[in-house]
């Protein structure tokens, strides 16, 4: 059994003592700290991310998504015919986004995560998964003032991603993370997520994973289940009758990445409850292809408290084995 | 008609900055940083005095942030490192570990401070039970009802002694009322108990959500007035409330707070005669998007200006005074 993270981690630290990425943007922002200087803090808070997943337990870790805002905006500027909107909230969070909008047909114009893969990977003694917009949410989560169809945009935003993709291949990225959140609230669309998804992966080399927060997963479920990935990462704390849909489907030789630690919430969970969650489970499918993780990033959490769901989620993932 | 009046924060000045951290560092004294306090909140009624102004405020300066600030005077609390609102903003979100209790009246000293300091109408400014819940981490109440109605309790003995304290206009802000749609109902259920028997003009601000979903159930709120953001998302929203009718006060928020750009007087202009195609002049007040604390002083100063400005123009080709 192994563990892992969903994507993002708190940028700054409970540690008075390191630098803190907060005040150094601030002084960015008013001029008094140069672009060298930021970009220094910048790397010592990502090695600091890595630094603490590892030493906590985790096998696949992530750089914590330390550079990027939210989840699309970081890639939109990275696409051609996008302009960042207005802020708006980040589903049923107390979080904010600006929202991308279509202004024209989108292309790919650079690399989002390569280089920031890359980064990471050089500062981990663990592989490095980068967790990426799935195109169906990146979609739901923009503003189209251009294609006035779904499908289209879904599937151009697919095309893109699966550049992306490529190129995270060529860098030697082996884990590579679609959240999907939107599907879920629009689960008669699941064909044509998926089929973007098909294009998102077609002929990479990759543990192909997607993630779904923060939302019911029964209606699709199965269909994920029969599509052409390696791993499926549910979100068990925000409905917990998706445990139901965990245990109704057949995994066949899939993996499962059971959220069951909140994510959003500081109080710890009781191992005994976990536990029993695992029981349950492991009676479907083979704890070597059972995963442990938060039940979405961890920046919604406090810095100690985000760590002592780590040091938590790598416990009790250890005491199984 | 068309009252002027801003959401509720305004800017720190730098030295309150500056003595906010060395407060909270432990070098200087409770008494001194609320010396400095008193002398921001002068400045700030001073300021909307000479702006012209007509309902004030009185701006926040003893408030880190909306949440924070009771969680700080309440009792149950625990108060947590920073996390992630959005863009480069974090707040300490409160975690709740015990049962909430109002010691002693928390925001009557500094209205009855602000209303002394002028005769225009001071606003008594508190955050509502739903927003409290939804902003806190819960880690003692069973379910996130039972914290609310916890709040609703507390929050109404607070309105009932800002009337007593002399407040006409009581603002109980529930910015996150449309996170979950869901529970719009139990947003209402908890304000009737927050606003039961009060006979000053009740006030709730709603920003950055999506006011579809909730439109025309928040008529249902029991409030007199509803303040809502527009031009953050350049009044794409206003078309929801053209039917049915709507039935209370509004305030219609005509300038970005989020943005450090100064709106002309003639865009305000034009984003006041949109409103007013919707809304009749008699139940519309004029405002910023959202609490103005995120802007310098100088920025903060120029928008209303342009704001008050763009209100006498539209006022004068109306034909009212």
């Amino acid at each position: 059994m192994k563990a892992t993270v969903v994507g993002n981690y708190p940028k700054i630290s409970s540690d008075k003592s390191v630098p803190n990425l907060r005040n150094s943007l601030n002084a960015w922002d008013q001029k008094k700290l140069t672009s060298e200087k930021l970009e220094q803090v910048y790397q010592e808070t990502i090695r600091r991310a890595l630094k603490e997943q590892i030493e906590a337990g985790i096998d696949i870790v992530t750089d914590g998504q330390i550079r990027w805002d939210d989840l699309v905006t970081p890639l939109a500027k990275n696409i051609n015919g996008f302009e960042i909107g207005g802020l708006i909230r980040f589903f049923n969070n107390n979080v904010y986004y600006r929202r991308p909008v279509v202004k024209s047909k989108l292309s790919f114009k650079n690399y989002s995560t390569v280089e920031q893969f890359k980064f990471a990977q050089a500062n981990s003694s663990k592989p490095v998964k980068i967790a990426l917009p799935g195109p169906f949410t990146f979609a739901q989560l923009s503003l189209d003032e251009h294609y006035g169809n779904l499908e289209k945009l879904v599937l151009d935003l697919a095309e893109i991603l699966h550049q992306e993709v490529v190129g995270l291949e060529k860098a030697r990225c082996l884990y590579i993370q679609l959240d999907e959140p939107s599907l879920c609230f629009h689960p008669d669309q699941a064909d044509l997520a998926l089929r973007a998804i098909r294009t998102v992966f077609a002929d990479v080399e990759v543990k192909r994973t997607l993630f779904f927060y923060f939302c019911r997963v029964a209606q699709f479920l199965p269909q994920v289940l029969q599509s052409e990935i390696d791993a499926v990462g549910i979100d068990l704390v925000s409905h917990t009758e998706n445990l139901e849909a965990v245990l109704s489907n057949n995994w066949d030789t899939k993996e499962l990445i059971l959220g069951c630690f909140d994510a959003r919430n500081t109080k710890l969970e009781r191992e005994e409850d976990i536990l029993k969650i695992v029981d349950r489970i492991s009676k479907r499918i083979p704890a070597n292809r059972i995963n442990f993780s938060p039940s979405c990033g961890l920046e919604f959490l406090p810095h100690e408290s985000a760590l002592k769901k780590l040091q938590l989620i790598s416990g009790i993932a250890r005491k199984i084995n | 008609m068309l009252l002027t009046t801003t959401v509720g924060s305004f800017p720190k000045p730098d030295y309150l900055i500056k003595a906010r951290n060395q407060f909270s560092r432990g070098e200087i004294p409770r008494e001194q940083l609320k010396e400095l306090e008193l002398k921001a909140t002068r400045e700030c009624i001073q300021l909307q005095e000479e702006l012209g102004l007509d309902i004030l405020v009185h701006g926040e300066m003893e408030r880190g942030d909306m949440t924070t600030y009771f969680a700080e005077n309440w009792h149950g609390f625990k108060i947590s490192s920073p996390v992630r609102s959005y863009g480069n903003r974090y707040y300490r979100k409160p975690i709740v570990v015990g049962k909430l209790k109002r010691p002693k009246p928390t925001t009557v000293e500094y209205f009855k401070y602000a209303q002394s300091l002028t005769k225009k109408p001071v606003k008594g400014m508190l955050t509502g039970p739903y927003t409290m819940c939804d902003w806190s981490f819960n880690e003692y109440y069973p379910d996130r009802q039972a914290l609310t109605m916890a709040f609703a309790e507390i929050i109404h003995d607070e309105v009932m002694d800002l009337e007593k304290a002399g407040a006409k206009y009581i603002q109980i802000d529930e910015p996150a009322i449309s996170t979950r749609p869901e529970e719009l109902d139990l947003a209402i259920r908890a304000m009737q108990v927050v606003t039961a028997g009060v006979k000053a003009k009740t006030i709730s601000h709603i920003c950055y959500g999506d006011f579809k979903v909730i439109y025309p159930k928040i008529l249902e709120l029991p409030v007199d007035q509803l303040d809502l953001e527009f031009a953050n998302n350049k009044f794409m929203h206003l078309d929801v409330f053209k039917t049915p009718k709507f039935t209370k006060e509004i305030a219609v928020g005509v300038v970005d707070v989020h943005s450090h750009r100064v709106e002309t007087k003639d865009e305000v202009k034009q984003n006041i005669k949109m409103a007013l195609q919707v809304f009749a002049p008699q139940q519309t007040y004029i405002d910023p998007d959202c609490g103005l604390k995120t802007r310098t002083w100088e920025e903060a100063r120029a928008k209303l200006k342009a704001m008050v400005e763009a209100v006498r123009e539209v006022k004068q080709e109306l034909g009212v005074s």
